[in-house]
């Protein structure tokens, strides 16, 4: 036997794994032969080194987050995923803008309510009758400006904001259609929209109004209760979704997930302003943006998701979310680390654990799925 | 080295077959070290290993009814985790990816006080040039030495003849003990 014969056999003599004549015949040749003695010496050693490695445990939650997983969807989910999979948010989309560019052409056309409307809102102002025509759309197409330029004429709208009378009547108004139809047509969603523009538009001045008279006083208290007053305002803007759209909490509308929109976000004052009074309670979700300040609710599902790129991970969680009919409602700092807060619906929440696995290494912390939509607080860190 | 892969434990393949979720997570706890130990030699970050170590569970889940039963469960689950760690590693995204300190975030053996920085140094040699082998032929060294299978149970896992799987170990192990060399 050759020393190369000979060294072919090393491997199979370290698992003792050599046939009876295989291993006489190395012995022979090993008596004989130095070199191949240190040789084997060498490979029984490294052998030994591999084998002394410490064996590797699989993370502390594995078990629940492949068992996560294998929840089946519904079917008819399945099915939603499977056709909207090349462009999984496209069709959504799509709906979204045909329904703000419909709106966004009703609005400009104008309907006898609206003209009303704006006309007695700006006789009550004694404002010029050239402005008449301009008020509205331009409540409509650019709600900051209508903020930022009510300062201006500060003494002829104080007049508006202090008339109780109609501007209650105006709020029974604004409310009403949204409690009366559980699922009201695009024409029916376009009218209300077009109904509540004269008090989007009454309530952005008055906000204005509020905030500037409370910054004259103490700023940064005024400040607090602004941010305060928006959160109860988003809150109650979200608690109207379900029966603006005529959906359920669990299936937020297109509208909703795309970023705020032109003409969509102008009745949102008025709309939020009635609603928080009759459920300001009933926010599903935790909402804290990043403006506001305010804590989060108590999330159903904290995790922790750590990855080598966090900024990249932050974004593809939103998508991800997004494509499981989700969608991102809050993000913060807590302790140094970036904390992203979602809305997933129960139905796919296992989709997205699975997928948000293959982001980085996820650890579930707390995990409660009794509500339709989850609120879910992810930690992002490296 | 892990303990040699033995027998299934006894009536979890009927109850899997039947559907019986408490026997599925019975099941993902008796394997998920396993699995997860040879992705994550293969792949060298515990977040791809994680990853694919859960879908290996998730295939096997949706395969179940499948299974003849003529191998075990845990080397149907190997071959399984084989296949998808050789199809990472063959990805054109993966090749780019993949940098040079693959392994590295493998733990390193239990550090020993007195020994600690030279052990260090060894396991970090160790584990690059684990990394450092052709795919199967790393493969057919973590099977064998860190995972603990038998020959017969890596050719069946890998669907090789029982030959080849004897000769890419020893080319496995000649190569990393060149590389080793300087320990000695």
């Amino acid at each position: 036997m050759t020393c190369t014969e000979t060294r072919d056999l090393f491997s199979a003599l370290a698992d003792d794994a050599l046939t009876p004549g295989e291993r006489a015949a190395l012995d022979a040749h090993l008596a004989g032969c130095a070199e191949c003695r240190r040789e084997l010496a060498g490979l029984l050693r490294t052998v030994k080194l591999v084998r002394a490695m410490d064996p590797v445990h699989a993370p502390a939650g594995f078990v629940d987050r492949v068992l996560a997983a294998a929840q089946p969807a519904p079917s008819h989910r399945r099915l939603v995923r499977r056709l909207m999979r090349p462009w999984p948010t496209l069709p959504l989309g799509a709906a979204a803008l045909l329904l703000i560019g419909g709106l966004a052409v009703l609005l400009f056309r104008g309907s006898p309510e609206q003209q009303r409307a704006a006309h007695d809102q700006l006789e009550a102002a004694r404002a010029p009758s050239s402005e008449r025509n301009v008020a509205a759309p331009q409540s409509v197409e650019a709600p900051p400006a209508a903020v930022t330029a009510a300062p201006r004429s500060d003494t002829d709208l104080s007049k508006n904001y202090s008339e109780p009378p109609k501007s209650e009547s105006m709020r029974a108004k604004t409310a009403a259609p949204t409690t009366k139809t559980d699922a009201p047509s695009p024409r029916a969603r376009a009218e209300r929209a077009q109904a509540t523009v004269p008090n989007a538009s009454r309530d952005s001045v008055s906000s204005a109004r509020e905030q500037e008279a409370q910054q004259r006083l103490t700023p940064p208290a005024a400040m607090e209760r602004r941010e305060a007053k928006r959160e109860l305002a988003d809150r109650g803007q979200e608690a109207l979704a379900p029966a603006v759209g005529g959906r359920s909490a669990a299936a937020p509308s297109a509208a909703e997930r795309q970023p705020p929109p032109v003409g969509a976000a102008t009745p949102a004052p008025a709309m939020a302003t009635a609603k928080a009074q009759a459920m300001p309670q009933s926010a599903p979700l935790s909402r804290t943006g990043p403006m506001t300040g305010i804590p989060a609710a108590p999330p159903d599902v904290t995790a922790r998701l750590r990855v080598a790129h966090v900024s990249g991970a932050e974004r593809a969680l939103i998508e991800l979310a997004a494509r499981v009919g989700g969608r991102q409602t809050g993000r913060r700092i807590d302790g140094g680390r970036l904390v992203v807060e979602l809305a997933v619906p129960r139905d796919t929440y296992a989709e997205f654990v699975r997928e948000a696995a293959a982001l980085g290494a996820v650890s579930i912390e707390s995990q409660a799925t009794d509500r339709p939509m989850l609120a879910v607080a992810v930690t992002v860190s490296n | 080295m892990r303990e040699g892969l033995g027998a299934d434990p006894p009536g979890l393949l009927p109850r899997l077959r039947a559907g019986d979720p408490r026997a599925f997570e019975e099941f993902v706890i008796a394997y998920q070290h396993r699995v997860f130990g040879v992705a994550l030699r293969m792949l060298g970050n515990r977040a791809e290993a994680e990853e694919i170590a859960q879908e290996v569970f998730l295939r096997a889940h949706r395969a179940i009814a499948d299974f003849r039963g003529e191998a075990r469960l845990g080397t149907w689950l190997y071959a399984i985790a084989s296949r998808l760690c050789l199809n990472r590693l063959a990805s054109p995204d993966r090749r780019l990816a993949r940098g040079d300190d693959a392994l590295m975030d493998v733990p390193a053996s239990t550090p020993d006080a007195a020994a600690a920085a030279e052990r260090a140094e060894l396991d970090a040699a160790l584990r690059a040039a684990i990394a450092e082998l052709p795919d199967d032929r790393r493969l057919v060294l973590v099977l064998r030495d860190v995972e603990g299978l038998s020959y017969e149970q890596i050719a069946e896992a890998l669907a090789l003849d029982p030959g080849t799987v004897r000769s890419r170990l020893h080319r496995a192990r000649m190569q990393l003990k060149e590389k080793l060399e300087r320990f000695a």
